[in-house]
């Protein structure tokens, strides 16, 4: 019987119930996807047997490189010797990352986009199912190689890759050309590890004597890290032949399973995330958790009012609290039974699009995890949903008197939980204003990704860079072309090579002589007048990459300038110069003597998170200048590519033609944040619709409620428009207030979270204005219809309900 | 039957106390039909009230049934709801979501009665008020008089030992008040104990005793 007024009073109020039901159930899949978006961030690495006992070994030495932190290692060719040094230490593997780009296979030049030289211990440490092969003996030999089944399938398509070879062209910084036998093929590494390789191989001969490499070291169960630390740093000590008190590198060991989250180190084999993105996504679900519980909760005591008389006839009829428990328990199944089935029908959907955008199946393998968090997400909204409503209505069925002192109780809380989540919606708005600002701001920063007209080669094979000079002459014959240039980093990539330099009347620091280095970068003649870099003082590059000793020509940011301790631009140039590279006898490179010719305002290469560091920008002749950049003129991007393929396939045949705008190299820098930024933006939609769902829904019910005051408001003269105000006025008031606890909220958050910037918007007033602009005028929209609807109501049929 | 001795009922606001009812002393046997009136405001329907377990007096013994009412717990209260009290109201408090045949029905369900036997003495009772035809409408689709007749066979389904009725045909037209009292006669003489609460002098003398309140006080008895 229940059941059947129940389904019969969700019948007669279908509004107010959807409102219920689609504000759960947006909700949920929010949910839903939050925490298997955590689950996979949070259980990266940890799949490997072995995960707990395996870190990655790294050190940090102030007279190399400025004592920058790497995620790699420079020459860790003594790691076995360590292994044998240490007995804490049962394993190593050393990745090397496969320079060049290119792989080729019967003339065929291929793209890779990741892959290792490493030790044949490379299965020990990383779990990987082989598709063919065995893991014990597959990498014992030099030269042999496992390729990932992604990769076998694009170079090999449907044939047998086994026993296949596949040469390393003559690569950069005049690696020779190596060859490897295909040996097995493995299943692509999973989306929760920090490394995707297209292929691993073991070396040819010793590549890890010199060059870098990441390297990981597997420990004793039960050995203690710092002890570890203590005994690497003593072996180094003992290597080097310098006193301990001397010894200034710091030996650092990161658990695998914490490189994903918390490693923000140089050269990391891809770009990490970042656990305070767990924390903030983390807290939006508990957000949209207690706002869609709370707006339910709010409907139903707002709805209570519906089903008093039925609960009040039943207690005369001899129903116990049971009965009526089981009333509210019922009604609460039945949403959410529709709440499951519209959530089931739209996780699917978002499920695609989320793997189409960034190649993540969350919910592949996770079923068992989407029904827990369905459970309880059902348990919790059905038991929070019910209990607000069961006390008033017991005390309402007890007293008959006693209506008006428990409606205004009812009318407190639903008005409290309305300032909730106003206030959880106004700071959500807040941020993602103040998030999508800084994202734009740090993204427009780019170089070049302003004007959109800009692309990159990036990390060309040696032997094209050979022909760049050619290149760009003939692309320049195109007038679609407008610039081309060639720098070492790509746009957003990282310059971290520093040179010892003479300055004309620089005294170096006395105490840090041998830290006097500045950063380099190395660049084509055009690089400044392609990004349009503005110039502070001096004269751009003459036109040709070649300096002759004594009038090589130096460019420096402003950074560089206030390190070189001036603080006027006119005053440094045309002092002489010179950079003094140490590698000079072993590769006859020579950098020539010359003068500071012009400063120029400080670019953003790499990330905004980071200070801009002081930059000397040489120009040179085929060596360094790995990434080419073609501007184009504006509005003739087919055009210009169509050229520049026609060009590239003329010059350079067997190498494919393949580019990125930089818009598209800035996005993988601010992945995070990007992300960051839309999940927010999702969130708040979702959280704002279902706030004002729910007022939408107070309003109906308050309007019902006050049918006949505004009857009798009306018979006794109120305009249309007055009885609007009066209407909307209250809940306004709310919005305001909400508005006020907000601020300070939501100030104190993004002032953290810009924290994370070395430059940053600044937080304006007018974004709080704006953000409480928006939530009353979405509160004021929402309400404005039900209070029109009310106001235009005849009075009579108003009066006629009492 | 029911005694009430000394009963008073009032609010407190903040300085002041508000008597509902005050030194009510009433005993009403089994088989009585009395008719309480009285000015508005003068506590009838608190009275009626705390007769049907609906509101407790402030103080003063209730017995009912010679149980004292005050030491009665929420079970028990339920329990004399099911078994032994039946109620009309002047706003007939049928319930919207229920057709005509599920409202008479509900008490039983909450009596435990076998569904067979619900359905003959639901039958039962739409023959004797010949609803037969109605019984799938809903209330909003009855007229006053017939929604009060379905809340009275829902009232007297289960047999109940005292009918209490707040003025139950106040909101109905003359010619179908005098039929409900007519049935409400009917229902004194087939043993029912009945109480009714009205303003109206001639429907009040359908009963065999009336109690005239007045602020609070039993002003007379006849």
């Amino acid at each position: 019987m229940i059941v059947k007024v129940v389904v019969r009073n969700l019948i007669k109020r279908p509004f107010l119930h959807l409102v219920k039901v689609i504000g759960l159930s947006l909700a949920l899949v929010g949910i839903l996807f939050i925490t298997l978006f955590l689950k996979n961030e949070l259980s990266y690495d940890s799949y490997h047997t072995n995960a707990e006992n395996i870190y990655r070994y790294t050190i940090t030495d102030p007279d190399f490189l400025g004592g920058k932190h790497f995620a790699r290692m420079i020459n860790p060719g003594y790691v076995p010797e360590l292994k044998e040094q240490i007995p804490e230490i049962t394993n190593f593997v050393r990745l090397r990352p496969v320079s060049g780009g290119v792989m080729k296979f019967n003339n065929r030049f291929y793209t890779i986009n990741q892959a290792f030289e490493c030790d044949s211990t490379f299965f020990q440490f990383f779990e990987a199912e082989l598709r063919v092969g065995n893991k014990e003996t597959i990498l014992e030999n030099p030269a042999s190689m496992v390729v990932a089944e992604s990769f076998a399938g694009k170079v090999f398509g449907n044939e047998n890759p086994i026993g296949k070879i596949l040469t390393i062209p003559t690569g950069q910084f005049y690696g020779e050309e190596q060859s490897f036998t295909i040996n097995g093929v493995m299943k692509d590494f999973p989306s929760n590890s920090h490394f995707h390789p297209d292929f691993i191989a073991t070396p040819v001969q010793d590549r890890f004597t010199y060059g870098w490499a990441w390297t990981y070291l597997a420990l004793a169960e039960n050995a203690n890290p710092d002890n570890v630390r203590a005994g690497i740093h003593n072996f180094l000590v003992e290597r080097t032949d310098t006193e301990t008190q001397e010894m200034d590198s710091r030996v650092y060991l990161q658990k695998l399973t914490d490189i994903h989250l918390h490693s923000n180190k140089l050269r990391e084999i891809e770009a990490n995330g970042n656990i305070r993105n767990i924390y903030v996504l983390a807290i939006a679900a508990l957000i949209l958790l207690l706002i869609s519980i709370s707006n339910y909760a709010n409907l139903n005591i707002g709805m209570a009012g519906f089903s008093a008389k039925y609960l009040f006839v039943n207690k005369l009829l001899g129903s116990s609290k049971r009965q009526i428990i089981r009333y509210f328990f019922t009604e609460g199944l039945f949403i959410a039974m529709a709440t499951l089935m519209l959530a089931l029908l739209v996780v699917p959907p978002v499920n695609a699009i989320i793997q189409r955008g960034y190649q993540l199946n969350l919910l592949a393998g996770n079923l068992s995890l989407a029904f827990i968090v369905f459970l309880v997400f059902i348990l919790l909204s059905v038991s929070f949903g019910m209990l607000p409503v069961l006390k008033p209505v017991f005390s309402a069925i007890k007293g008959v008197r006693n209506n008006s002192k428990t409606n205004q109780k009812q009318g407190g809380i639903n008005r409290g939980i309305l300032v909730f989540q106003y206030a959880f919606s106004i700071a959500l708005i807040i941020s993602v204003i103040v998030i999508s600002r800084q994202t734009n701001f740090a993204f427009k920063s780019g170089m070049g990704v302003e004007e959109d007209n800009v692309i990159v080669f990036e990390s060309v094979h040696a032997s094209i860079q050979q022909k760049f000079e050619t290149l760009k002459e003939e692309l320049l014959k195109y007038n679609s072309i407008q610039s081309v240039s060639a720098m070492m980093e790509p746009p957003g990539g990282e310059a971290n090579d520093m040179f010892e330099f003479e300055l004309e009347g620089y005294t170096p620091d006395e105490q840090n002589e041998q830290y006097e280095r500045i950063g380099v970068f190395p660049c084509d003649y055009s690089f400044a007048s392609l990004f349009n870099l503005s110039f502070l003082s001096g004269t751009n590059f003459t036109k040709n990459n070649l300096d002759n000793e004594g009038s090589g020509e130096y460019i420096i940011n402003e950074a560089a300038m206030k390190r070189l301790n001036y603080s006027n631009a006119e005053e440094i140039v045309g002092k002489e110069f010179k950079l003094n590279f140490e590698q000079l006898e072993t590769t006859g490179i020579k950098l020539s003597r010359g003068k500071i010719i012009g400063v120029v305002k400080d670019f953003h290469l790499s990330s905004l998170k980071k200070e801009v560091e002081p930059l000397v920008l040489f120009k040179r002749d085929k060596l360094w200048l790995i990434n080419f950049i073609v501007a184009f003129q504006p509005g003739k991007k087919m055009e210009a590519l169509a050229d520049m393929k026609t060009v590239w396939t003329l010059l350079f045949p067997e190498y494919p033609f393949q580019y990125e705008s930089v818009g598209s190299m800035y996005q993988k820098v601010y992945k995070a944040e990007l992300l960051q930024a839309k999940l927010l933006s999702v969130f708040t939609f979702i959280a704002l619709f279902i706030c004002s769902m729910g007022l939408f829904g107070l309003a109906l019910i308050v309007t019902q409620q006050r049918t006949k005051e505004i009857g009798v408001r009306k018979v006794n003269g109120a305009r249309v428009t007055e009885i609007i105000q009066l209407l909307n006025r209250d809940f306004i008031r709310w919005v305001v207030l909400a508005f006020v606890f907000a601020c300070p909220v939501a100030w104190f958050a993004m002032d953290k979270w810009l924290e994370n910037f070395a430059y940053k918007i600044s937080l304006s007033w007018w974004i709080f204005v704006l953000a409480g602009i928006l939530a009353v005028g979405i509160a004021l929209l929402t309400v404005s219809f039900q209070s029109w609807k009310a106001a235009t109501q005849n009075p009579v049929e108003a009066l006629r309900y009492e | 039957m029911i005694q009430l001795k000394n009963i008073d009922k009032y609010y407190d606001a903040k300085f002041q106390r508000t008597f509902v009812l005050k030194g009510v002393n009433l005993d009403i046997e089994q088989g009585e039909f009395v008719s309480i009136m009285g000015p508005s405001g003068a506590g009838k329907s608190t009275l009626l009230n705390i007769i049907g377990f609906l509101d407790e007096p402030s103080q003063g013994e209730y017995l009912f049934l010679g149980d004292p009412a005050n030491q009665l717990k929420e079970k028990q209260k339920v329990q004399y709801h099911r078994s032994h009290i039946g109620f009309i109201f002047q706003a007939f408090h049928l319930i919207d979501e229920m057709n005509v045949y599920e409202n008479i029905e509900t008490p039983l369900v909450y009596r435990g009665v076998k569904s067979k036997e619900r359905k003959a003495m639901v039958a039962d009772m739409l023959d004797r008020f010949n609803m037969v035809a109605k019984k799938d409408l809903f209330p909003s689709q009855l007229s006053g008089g017939q929604q009060q007749l379905v809340a009275i066979a829902r009232a007297i389904v289960g047999s109940p030992k005292l009918l209490l009725a707040d003025e139950p045909t106040g909101n109905l037209h003359s010619e179908q008040g005098e039929m409900i009292m007519k049935l409400l006669k009917k229902l004194n003489d087939e043993g029912m104990t009945i109480i009714q609460v009205t303003h109206s002098k001639e429907n009040a003398q359908y009963g065999n005793r009336i109690i005239t309140l007045k602020d609070g006080y039993v002003k007379e008895e006849n």
